[in-house]
C-alpha cells in the first residue's frame, strides 16, 4: 500500500503527533505547508521564467538581435569630398554579423579540473554555505557570426559562473521533497528564493515600479525645468518588452499647446516633437492625425475648441520640419539617432529610424520584426496619450497618483536578474568593436575576409573580450550595486540586494514578502510617498512596516497577495470584446466614447454606458470559467466621472502584477482582483458591509489584508494600531529558532532560543505557515502587579526559579573563518604558492598550555572553552619543496590564531575547508563558536503586543507572590504599561492563555472574530469560570514576603513572551581608563574598541546646572586627557619650559641645584615629569650666563649653552589638548599666555 | 559519575601527547616527520578521512571538500558555576 499523501490541512490545534511524525519522517511527496512555499513563489517563479515557460531570456536575445561590425576605417568628410570629386565609389567595407542565438545556464557542478569526485559532481547549496562559497553554475552562450553574407559559423563560449537562486530550475533542489532536502542538509521546509554568495544568503528585494503599459497622467513641478515653455503637465508610460526590460516614454505639454516626446536612452534624455514620431510610425496625413485625436467631423469632439486649437497648432508647427512622408521622418530620426543607437555605420538612415522606433517608441507594442499593424498600434496609443494629456491640461481628468498601488507593479528579483544578464550579454557583443579594430590595426589593416580572421576570431578577438559575465552578476548580488550603462530604466544604482538574515524565521520569511519603494524616495523630504493609501488594501499590509527612516517605504505584502510571474493567455480577449460591441472609431469626447485597452494596446472604443456593461460581462465570464477570459485577467473599468481618473477599460494580463483572491458574489466563486481595478469595485469586507445591488465581491476573510507576521499578533484588532506595528518589528528581532539545520549553517551570528514553545493563543495561520517548526517564544505566567518597585518603567521581574528552569535561555552561534593568507582567500593557489600551513611547526616544542584548546593537528578541540586570547589554531611558515613534493618548515616557530571576543565561548564545530579543485592543502578553517546566553539583568523581552521591557531582577521564587492554587508568576510586569498603550489584546491573550492552559486546548486568536455584542472577555471569561477561576482573570494573590493576601485581586494569566536579541552583553559600555587617542590623549569612541561614552555639551550643561563640579572634573579631566605639564609663572607659557641638561655644571653646581629643587618643592611645586636632574627652567625668562654668575644658579641646556634664571616654573594639571592647542597656535605664530595663580 | 571515578577510555589515553595519535592511527613513520595524522569526518558521506600536514583537503571516498573535526575524545570538564 502506498503511503497516503501528506496532509496539508491545518487547524488551530497543536497537532503534536502529526508534527512529530513530520519531523521524524520528512514527507517524501510534497511539503506539508503549501502556504509557506507559496509565499516565496514570486522570487522562484520569476527566476524560473528566465529559462522556462515564458523564456524571458530568449526574448532578450531576440531584442539584442544581430550586431554588425565593419572593417576598415571610417571615412572622414574630407576624404568623402575628395572621393566624390574623383568620382570613385565608396570603398567596400566588409560586414561581420554577430548574434547570440542561445544561452545556457548549468546547474552548479564541480569544475572538470577536479578529478577526484567520483560519485556525485553536483555542488549543493549546503556545501556553498559551509565553504563560504558562491552557489553558481556555468553560463554559456552560443555565439554565431558571419562575414558579409557567408555561412553562419557558431561556437559556444563560457561566460563565467553565475549565482543561482535556490530551488529554481537551475538548482539541484528544485523539486526536492522535504525528505530529500533533509538529505542535502537543508531545512525540511527550505523555500529557496535567495542566492548564496560567499556563504551569505542574499536576495534581490522586490521593488515598486510604475505600472507597465498604462499611460499615467502626471503633474510634476520638475517638468518645468526640462526647458523653455515646458509645463508641469506630462503623460508617462512605462512600456515593457517581453523580456521584462522597460523603456519609459513621456509626453510633455508646452505652454503654447505643443507636445514633445521624451525618452531616456543609455542615461541620456532626448526630446522629439511628437508629430515626427506619429508620422514616422505610419504613412499618414494631417487629417488622419487630426481626426485620430479629435474625432471625425460628425463627432462631439470637434466641438471641443480647446483640443482643436491645440491639435491645429501641433500640426502647423510641425510644418517647419518639412518632413511629410513616413520614410522622410524615419530618415530624419535615423540620421539623428544613429550614433547613440549603436547600429552599423553603413545602415541607411531610414533603417536606423525604423530601428529607433522599434527600440524606443512604445516597445511593448512590438519590439522585434515590427509589423505595420504593430506600428499602427503604437500610432493609436500615442494618439490616446495625446488625448489624455490634453484632458489633463484642460482639467477634464485628474492626474494619476504614482504613489498609489493602483499605478504600481513589482519588479521581481528574477526579472531584474534577467535584465542584468541581457544587458551584460549585449555589452559583451558590443565590446567586440574596439577589439576588432585593434586586431585589424595590429595586423596592418587586415580585413574580415582574410583567412587569418577566421582563425583569429575566437582565439584572438572573442577571447580578448571580457567574458566574465558571471563575475558581474556575483558582484551585483554581493553588493547590490547596479553597474549599468543603460540604467535599466530604474531610479537607483544601489541597494537592490539584502542579506536574508536568519535571526528567526519571521525575519527570514519577511525578507521575501518585503517590497521596497526605492532608495530614491528615502531621501525625499515630503512624506506623501510614505502614506498608507486606501488603494493598497489587501495588497500591502497596513501594519507591517518599520517605524523610523524606512517607514512606509518598506512595505510587506499581505499574506494572500499574489504576484504574477508570467503573462496569461489573452489571445481570445480582443475577439470577445469586438463581439461585445467595441469598435474602432472614436472621438476626444469621453461622453461619446471611452477606450478599451488590453496591456497597453488599444482594442477599440465604446460608449461609456457600454463600457460598464462590457466590464460586468467580462467579469462574469472570467469568474464563470469562460476559456476566452483567464481568471487572472485584471479588468480595470474606470467609469466616467467629473474630473476623476481618465475613463475607459484597461485590462492587464502580464507579469509583475499583484492580484489577490476575493469572492465574486453573483457566482459565489473565487475571483482575482488587481490593484488597478480595485478602487472602482465594490468589495465588502465583512458580511454586514454588504450593500445589496452594489456590492459585487466580498473578502474571504478580513485577515487577508495582513502580512504573515502581522497575522501572528493575537487579537490584533483590539490593540492600538502602533502597538501592532511595534510587534511586527519586534517579532523579527526575537531570539527564536532560525531552523533545524543549524549544524550545517555558517552564519556570522545565529541566535537560538533553547526553550521555545508553541503559543497557546494563536491563529490557525500559525500552523498553516508551519511556524511550530521555528518556535519563537515561551508561554509565561504573567502577573500584572506593581510588586517590588523593580518593575518600574517597563522593567519586568523574572522568577528566579523560572530562570533556572530555562525560561528564555538562549545561545549565540558565531562562525569565524580563520584563513592563512592575508589577502583574498577566495582565489585558488597553486601548490607551490603556499607559504603557511595549519599545525604546530615540526620540531617545535609543543607546550602543554597550547594543548589546552588545541588538538595535535593545531586545530581547536570540539567543546573546548575559549576565553579572550585563547589559541584557536596553530600555524607555521612553510616552503614548498619540489624534490619531495612536500612542505618544509625551516624556522620551527609556531604561530597562533587567537580568539578575540571578550565573551567566553565553546568550540561548537570546526570545518576544514577544501577548494573546488580538491588539490589544495588546508588554507582556511571555519570555526563555529557557541556562546551561551542565559537571561541576565538588562536583557530585553517582549510580549506579542509591542510591550517590550528589560529584565530588572531575578527575584527568588520564595519571595514571589503566589495564588490560592499555589501558582507563582514567571514574570511580573507593571500595570502602568497598559493605560496609555491600550494593548487590550494582551489582556485578552492573558485570559485566553490561562483558559487554554487550564482546559488543555489551543485558543484561536484570529482578529475580527469578536464584536461589541460578542466580546472576547465574555468568551474567555466563561471558559475561566468553567475551570473554577474568576471570570475576569483576576485572582487573590498573596505576598511572597509577608504571606498576606493583597488588598486587590491581581490579573494573572498566560502570555507568550519573546526574548529579543538585544542583550546587555552586546551593549554594555563602561570604562574608567582604557585606550586613548594618540594625538589628543582623550578616550577613543566606539564600544568595540573599548572606548567611552561622550559627555557632550548638553550633558556638561546639566552637570553644571546641578553644581556637580567634582563629577564634571572627573569626567572631563581625570578620566580624559588630564596631563601634568610644566608652565612658567612669569611668561605663562607651556612651550618655553625645558628640562635642564643633567650634565650641566660641576658637582658643586649639581648640589646647589638639588638644593634649589628641594626649596622649590617645599614651596609647593610638585616634582614634575622632568628629566633625570628633575630641574625645569623657562628658557624664555632666562638670560645667558656671564662669567660673574655663580655656578650655583647657572644651568645648561642640551646644547651646552649656559643660562641663568627662568626658575619660576611650576607644574599644572591641564587637559592634554590645551597643550596641543598651544603647540598648534605656536605653529601659526600665535602665543598663548596663561596667568598662573598660587 | 564523580570526577575521581572517571576512567580514560582504553586506547585513547595515549592520545594526550602530540604524536600519540599518529601511532594509534597506524600511519607510521611519515607522521613523525610530517606531523600527526588526524582523522576527520567527511561532510558528505561521513566516512573517516585521515589527513596529515599539507595534505589535500578532500574526502578519500567521495571527493567532498568540507571535512568536520571529530568531537574530541579527551575528557571535557569545566568548573560548573
Amino acid at each position: 500500500m502506498a503511503p497516503s499523501a501528506t496532509d496539508t490541512d491545518w487547524s488551530v490545534n497543536y497537532d503534536v503527533l502529526k508534527r512529530e511524525k513530520l519531523f521524524r519522517n520528512p514527507p517524501t511527496d510534497h511539503t506539508a505547508y503549501p502556504a509557506l512555499a507559496a509565499s516565496i513563489r514570486p522570487h522562484v517563479d520569476s527566476f524560473n521564467a528566465l529559462f522556462d515557460g515564458p523564456k524571458t531570456l530568449e526574448e532578450a536575445l531576440k531584442d539584442i538581435g544581430t550586431k554588425t561590425f565593419l572593417d576598415g576605417d571610417v571615412e572622414t568628410s574630407e576624404q568623402k569630398k575628395v572621393r566624390i570629386a574623383e568620382g570613385r565609389k565608396a570603398p567596400r567595407r566588409n560586414r561581420l554579423n554577430v548574434r547570440i542565438s542561445e544561452v545556457f545556464l548549468e546547474k552548479p557542478a564541480l569544475p572538470p579540473t577536479n578529478k577526484f569526485a567520483t560519485r556525485n559532481r553536483n555542488i549543493y547549496p549546503s556545501e556553498c554555505r559551509e565553504r563560504h562559497a558562491t552557489y553558481r553554475g556555468k553560463l554559456r552562450a552560443r555565439i554565431e557570426w558571419q562575414v558579409n553574407n557567408g555561412d553562419w559559423m557558431e561556437s559556444v563560449r563560457e561566460l563565467g559562473q553565475v549565482p543561482i537562486m535556490l530551488r529554481t530550475n537551475r538548482c539541484h533542489l528544485e523539486k526536492a521533497t522535504p525528505h530529500e532536502l533533509v538529505e542535502h542538509k537543508e531545512e525540511s521546509e527550505e523555500l529557496g528564493g535567495y542566492f548564496i554568495v560567499n556563504g551569505n544568503e542574499k536576495l534581490i528585494r522586490m521593488l515598486v515600479v510604475g505600472k507597465r503599459n498604462y499611460p499615467m497622467a502626471i503633474v510634476r513641478g520638475s517638468f518645468v525645468k526640462r526647458g523653455h515653455t515646458y509645463t508641469k503637465y506630462g503623460i508617462q508610460i512605462r512600456s515593457v518588452r517581453p523580456d521584462q526590460t522597460s523603456q519609459t516614454n513621456s509626453l510633455h505639454y508646452l505652454t503654447d499647446g505643443n507636445l514633445t516626446f521624451r525618452f531616456s536612452w543609455r542615461k541620456n534624455e532626448y526630446l522629439i516633437p511628437v508629430m515626427m514620431i506619429l508620422k514616422a510610425l505610419v504613412e499618414t496625413n494631417d487629417r488622419e492625425i487630426f481626426e485620430g485625436i479629435v474625432g471625425n467631423a460628425s463627432s462631439e469632439g470637434i466641438k471641443n475648441t480647446f483640443i482643436t486649437d491645440r491639435v491645429e497648432l501641433l500640426l502647423r508647427t510641425y510644418k517647419a520640419y518639412n518632413k511629410h512622408s513616413r520614410s522622410a521622418c524615419r530618415s530624419y530620426l535615423g540620421e539623428k539617432f544613429k550614433p547613440v543607437l549603436g547600429v552599423a555605420a553603413d545602415m541607411s538612415n531610414e533603417d536606423a529610424g525604423t530601428e529607433f522606433l522599434r527600440k524606443v517608441v512604445l516597445p511593448h507594442l512590438g519590439c522585434h520584426n515590427v509589423t505595420e499593424t504593430q506600428d499602427y498600434d503604437k500610432f493609436k496609443m500615442l494618439l490616446f496619450m495625446i488625448r489624455k494629456l490634453y484632458a489633463l491640461v484642460a482639467g477634464d481628468c485628474a492626474p494619476d497618483n504614482p504613489d498609489a498601488v493602483s499605478n504600481q507593479e513589482i519588479l521581481l528579483g528574477g526579472f531584474l536578474y534577467g535584465m542584468l544578464l541581457k544587458e551584460r550579454l549585449e555589452e559583451w557583443v558590443r565590446s567586440f568593436s574596439p577589439i576588432l579594430r585593434d586586431w585589424s590595426n595590429r595586423n596592418s589593416g587586415a580585413k574580415f575576409t582574410d583567412s587569418a580572421f577566421e582563425r583569429d576570431f575566437l582565439s584572438k578577438i572573442v577571447k580578448r573580450s571580457n567574458e566574465n559575465i558571471g563575475g558581474a552578476l556575483e558582484y551585483f548580488l554581493s553588493t547590490g550595486n547596479l553597474v549599468s550603462p543603460t540604467g535599466l530604466d530604474l531610479q537607483q544604482a544601489s541597494g537592490y540586494t539584502v542579506m536574508a538574515e536568519k535571526i528567526n524565521f519571521y525575519r527570514f520569511i519577511s525578507h521575501f514578502r518585503m517590497i521596497h519603494r526605492g532608495s530614491f524616495f528615502a531621501q525625499l523630504k515630503t512624506t506623501t510617498v510614505r502614506k498608507l493609501l486606501p488603494e493598497s488594501w489587501g495588497f500591502f499590509c497596513p501594519v507591517h512596516t518599520p517605524d523610523g527612516a524606512p517607514c512606509g517605504l518598506l512595505n510587506h505584502l499581505a499574506h494572500k497577495c499574489l504576484i504574477a510571474t508570467s503573462d496569461v493567455d489573452v489571445s481570445k480577449v480582443p475577439k470577445a470584446l469586438v463581439q461585445l460591441g467595441v469598435r474602432s472609431e472614436s472621438s476626444v469626447s469621453v461622453e461619446e466614447n471611452v477606450t478599451v485597452q488590453l496591456d497597453g494596446r488599444i482594442i477599440g472604443y465604446c460608449s461609456p454606458k457600454q463600457a460598464g456593461a462590457i466590464a460586468n460581462t467580462l467579469r462574469r465570464w472570467k469568474v464563470a470559467g469562460d476559456d476566452r477570459i483567464p481568471l487572472e485577467l485584471e479588468i480595470g473599468y474606470v467609469p466616467n466621472s467629473t474630473g476623476g481618473q481618465y475613463p475607459g477599460i484597461y485590462m492587464f494580463s502580464q507579469a509583475a502584477r499583484m492580484f489577490r483572491p476575493v469572492k465574486y458574489l453573483p457566482l459565489g466563486k473565487l475571483d482575482y482582483v488587481g490593484p488597478f481595478e480595485q478602487p472602482f469595485m465594490e468589495i465588502a469586507c465583512m458580511p454586514n458591509d454588504l450593500i445589496s445591488g452594489v456590492s459585487t465581491h466580498i473578502e474571504f476573510t478580513p485577515t487577508n489584508m495582513l502580512s504573515i507576521v502581522a497575522n501572528m499578533t493575537p487579537f490584533s484588532d483590539q490593540n492600538q494600531s502602533p502597538r501592532n506595528m511595534y510587534q511586527c518589528q519586534m517579532s523579527k528581532q526575537t531570539m527564536g529558532t532560525p531552523g533545524t539545520a543549524i549544524d550545517y549553517r555558517t552564519d556570522n551570528k545565529l541566535y537560538r532560543l533553547q526553550t521555545g514553545q508553541t503559543p497557546i493563543v494563536r491563529s490557525p495561520l500559525y500552523n498553516a505557515y508551519g511556524l511550530d517548526n521555528f518556535p519563537n517564544g515561551t508561554n509565561a505566567i504573567v502577573a500584572i502587579i506593581s510588586y517590588t518597585g523593580y518593575d518600574m518603567d517597563d522593567a519586568m521581574i523574572i522568577n528566579k526559579s523560572s530562570h533556572e528552569r530555562g525560561f528564555g535561555h538562549g545561545t549565540i552561534y558565531k562562525t569565524k573563518v580563520h584563513g592563512l593568507d592575508e589577502n583574498d582567500s577566495r582565489r585558488g593557489k597553486s601548490r607551490r604558492e603556499i607559504t603557511k600551513l595549519f599545525g604546530f611547526a615540526p620540531g617545535d616544542q609543543i607546550k602543554a598550555e597550547w594543548r589546552a584548546t588545541l588538538d595535535e593537528d593545531g586545530l581547536p578541540h570540539i567543546g573546548a572553552r575559549v576565553k579572550e586570547g585563547s589559541y584557536v589554531a596553530a600555524w607555521h611558515n612553510v616552503r614548498y619543496d619540489a624534490a619531495t613534493d612536500s612542505y618544509v618548515n625551516v624556522d620551527g616557530v609556531t604561530h597562533f590564531v587567537k580568539y578575540k571576543d571578550a565573551e567566553e565561548g565553546y568550540i561548537d564545530s570546526v570545518r576544514i575547508l577544501g577548494a573546488e579543485s580538491g588539490v589544495e592543502p588546508c588554507q582556511s578553517i571555519s570555526v563555529k563558536y557557541r556562546i551561551p546566553r542565559k537571561p541576565i539583568i538588562g536583557d530585553k523581552f517582549s510580549s506579542r503586543h509591542g510591550q517590550k521591557g528589560v529584565c530588572s531582577q531575578l527575584w527568588p521564587a520564595v519571595d514571589m507572590p503566589f495564588s490560592e492554587s499555589g501558582i507563582q508568576p514567571d514574570l511580573i510586569i507593571n500595570p502602568h504599561a497598559f493605560p496609555s498603550r491600550m494593548t487590550i489584546a494582551q489582556m485578552v491573550e492573558s485570559m485566553a492563555g490561562k483558559a487554554g492552559a487550564l482546559h488543555g486546548h489551543p485558543q484561536d486568536s484570529t482578529p475580527f472574530q469578536f464584536s461589541e455584542e460578542n466580546t472576547a472577555v465574555d468568551y474567555f471569561g466563561h471558559q475561566l469560570r468553567k475551570a473554577g477561576y474568576n471570570y475576569f482573570g483576576n485572582e487573590p494573590l498573596y505576598s511572597g514576603i509577608t504571606g498576606k493576601e493583597f488588598a486587590a485581586d491581581i490579573f494573572i494569566g498566560v502570555v507568550h513572551y519573546q526574548r529579543l536579541r538585544h542583550m546587555v552583553n552586546d551593549k554594555f559600555q563602561v570604562r574608567t581608563t582604557g585606550p586613548v587617542n594618540n594625538l589628543t590623549g582623550q578616550p577613543v569612541k566606539g564600544r568595540a574598541k573599548g572606548g567611552g561614552i561622550r559627555v557632550g555639551e548638553m550633558e556638561r550643561d546639566s552637570l553644571i546646572a546641578h553644581g556637580a563640579a567634582f563629577l564634571l572634573q572627573d569626567r572631563l579631566m581625570n578620566c580624559s586627557d588630564s596631563t601634568r605639564s610644566w608652565i612658567c609663572r612669569d611668561c605663562g607659557s607651556f612651550l618655553s619650559t625645558q628640562v635642564v641638561a643633567s650634565s650641566a655644571g660641576s658637582s658643586k653646581a649639581r648640589i646647589a641645584a638639588a638644593k634649589a629643587a628641594s626649596n622649590q618643592s617645599s614651596s609647593g611645586g610638585p616634582s614634575g615629569p622632568s628629566g633625570m636632574s628633575g630641574l625645569v627652567r623657562c628658557r624664555r625668562c632666562a638670560r645667558e650666563a656671564v662669567f660673574d654668575d655663580s655656578r650655583a644658579v647657572v644651568w645648561e641646556d642640551g646644547d651646552g649653552r649656559r643660562y641663568v634664571g627662568g626658575d619660576n616654573v611650576t607644574v599644572v594639571a591641564v587637559p592634554g589638548v590645551l597643550r596641543y592647542l598651544d603647540v598648534e597656535l605656536a605653529a601659526m605664530g600665535i602665543r598663548m599666555k596663561f596667568w598662573v595663580d598660587n | 559519575m564523580s570526577r575521581e571515578a572517571y576512567q580514560v577510555p582504553a586506547g585513547l589515553g595515549g592520545n594526550q601527547n602530540a604524536f600519540g595519535g599518529a601511532d594509534s592511527m597506524g600511519a607510521g613513520g611519515a607522521g613523525s616527520l610530517d606531523g600527526p595524522v588526524v582523522a576527520y569526518l567527511c561532510g558528505e558521506c561521513n566516512s573517516r578521512v585521515s589527513l596529515k600536514r599539507g595534505d589535500q583537503i578532500r574526502c578519500k571516498e567521495c571527493g567532498h571538500r568540507v571535512l568536520y573535526k571529530e568531537r574530541t575524545k579527551r575528557m571535557v570538564q569545566f568548573e560548573a558555576r
